[in-house]
This record gives C-alpha cells, sequence and structure tokens, in this order.
C-alpha cells in the first residue's frame, strides 16, 4: 500500500523544525494580546499567525494538537514553579467583607 | 500471571512470524507505531542504540523487535521505510486488527487511538519495553525513563545471570 512519508525522518524533521519556530515565536512574543486560537486551549499572538500557518502545514492535525497540549501543560507547570507574584493566577481568597454578617 | 504468549504476524517481507521464530534469542520487544509524535521515534532510537552498544562494547547480539499498535496504518511496508531510517536489524511485526490485540493482550500492552479524525489519530500506550529469553520468558521491563546505556547494562547483566545459573 501507500507509505506515509510524512512520519518518516524527513518528515518530521520538517514538522519539529516548523513547531520549534511558532513555540519560539510565541515566547518571544509572550507579552502581547493572544489573539488567536491554535488547538487544546491554546491562543498565541497575531505576530504568529505565520509561524503558525507553516506549523500547520507541515505537520499533521493530530500532531499540531499533540503538541499544543503538551505545550500547555508545561507552562501550567512552568507557572506553578515560578510563584503567582503577578497575580495571574488562581482567585485571591475572598477577603472579610465579601460575606454579610 | 505470565507476560507473553503465542502470536501470528507478518515481518516487513510479508513472511509469517510466530512467536517460535524468537526461541533460542534474547529479544527486544517495542510496541509502537510509525505515527507518533514524539515518543516513538526517541524509542526506536534507542533501540538501535542499545543493538549497537550490546554488540560494540559486551559482543552481545539480541534481536530487537517493533510491533505495531496501528496495523490499520502501519503495513509492512510502512514499518520497513520506518525502521530501516533507524537499524536495519530491527524486525517489525503488523498483521491483522484482531492478531494486534491478542498480543498486547498477551503482552499485558493497554493502547487506544485518540482523537480520532478520519485516518488522522494518535495512539496512546505504555511506552514499556520488554527483554525476553530465549524461552520467551519475560525478564525484564523497561519504561521509557531507560536510557540506552542503562537498557544495554541491564540486559547484559540478565544475560550473565541466565548463562551463570545453566553452566551451575
Amino acid at each position: 500500500g501507500a507509505i506515509m512519508a510524512d512520519v518518516l525522518s524527513k518528515g518530521r524533521e520538517s514538522c519539529y523544525k516548523a513547531r520549534d519556530a511558532f513555540y519560539a515565536c510565541v515566547e518571544k512574543h509572550a507579552d502581547k494580546k493572544p489573539t488567536e486560537i491554535a488547538t487544546m486551549g491554546l491562543l498565541f499572538p497575531a505576530d504568529c499567525k505565520k509561524s503558525r500557518a507553516q506549523y500547520v502545514s507541515s505537520c499533521r492535525p493530530s500532531w499540531v494538537r499533540h503538541f499544543d497540549r503538551q505545550h500547555c501543560a508545561k507552562k501550567r507547570v512552568q507557572r506553578l514553579l515560578d510563584g503567582d507574584d503577578d497575580g495571574r493566577g488562581p482567585m485571591s481568597l475572598p477577603q472579610p467583607y465579601t460575606f454579610k454578617q | 500471571p505470565a507476560i507473553g504468549g503465542p502470536f501470528k504476524l507478518y515481518d516487513t517481507e510479508n513472511n509469517v512470524v510466530t512467536e517460535s521464530k524468537l526461541r533460542g534469542n534474547w529479544t527486544l520487544m517495542y510496541f509502537g507505531y510509525t505515527s507518533s509524535p514524539d515518543v516513538g521515534p526517541k524509542e526506536v532510537e534507542k533501540i538501535a542504540d542499545v543493538v549497537k552498544l550490546l554488540e560494540s562494547k559486551y559482543d552481545i547480539k539480541i534481536k530487537p523487535l517493533f510491533i505495531t499498535l496501528d496495523p490499520q496504518r502501519d503495513s509492512p511496508a510502512q514499518l520497513k521505510a520506518y525502521l530501516s531510517e533507524f537499524d536495519p536489524r530491527i524486525t517489525g511485526l503488523t498483521g491483522s486488527v484482531d492478531a494486534i490485540r491478542q498480543m498486547a493482550q498477551e503482552y499485558r500492552i493497554f493502547f487506544k487511538k485518540v482523537g480520532e479524525v478520519g485516518q488522522d489519530y494518535i495512539v496512546e500506550s505504555s511506552h514499556n519495553m520488554y527483554l525476553l529469553d530465549p524461552c520467551l520468558e519475560t525478564v525484564r521491563c523497561f519504561g521509557a525513563e531507560y536510557k540506552a546505556s542503562d537498557l544495554a547494562e541491564a540486559i547484559t547483566t540478565e544475560i550473565q545471570k541466565a548463562s551463570n545459573s545453566a553452566a551451575k
């Protein structure tokens, strides 16, 4: 039958390259507002639209979802380890005046 | 309960391969699929490294075996193209969905299709490698955390242990 060439070495390498370029872009523009929707809950800034398109065309959709999911999980762990100094973490506990006596 | 059992699959040359073909050699067995995005290629690379390491450093020859958990997409030709890029000595086995499912069950391998969109999906599975002795007994199970050098050392230890007890 037909050979799936996109999962062979050359195909994998070109996917990984495009993938890494996209996530590098996301990291580089981490301060920008993420307005674009990826998959698995991942959002990214408009600055990375081009690298996203290249990534999506270089990798299978199931691979893109897999790596997006992995990226989100990694970022979540990173946020936990870095601490919640900037208050972007969970809601702070309710203040005493929140509850009516 | 023992890990392992009989099987009837096909190699990359479309030859029938049953468990009896493994007798007489130490086998390093891995269940994977060619469409694995990241873990699969790393594990197969590891197998290739282990085989080379065992040969060069310990003068030991083992038979590396790759059984697909994705028989619907992994044809013998696909396995051949994929595995030959790592090491031509890695034997690839595929077969009917039922035959693969039976073998996976015998070897206690969990696997499941995930995120199916038509013919595009990921297969979730335990990335364990089994070491089988020449009598087809599963003597060791290695997780993905083992480095090639650690694997080679562990395999050498098992082989030496077996030849020591045989000599008694």
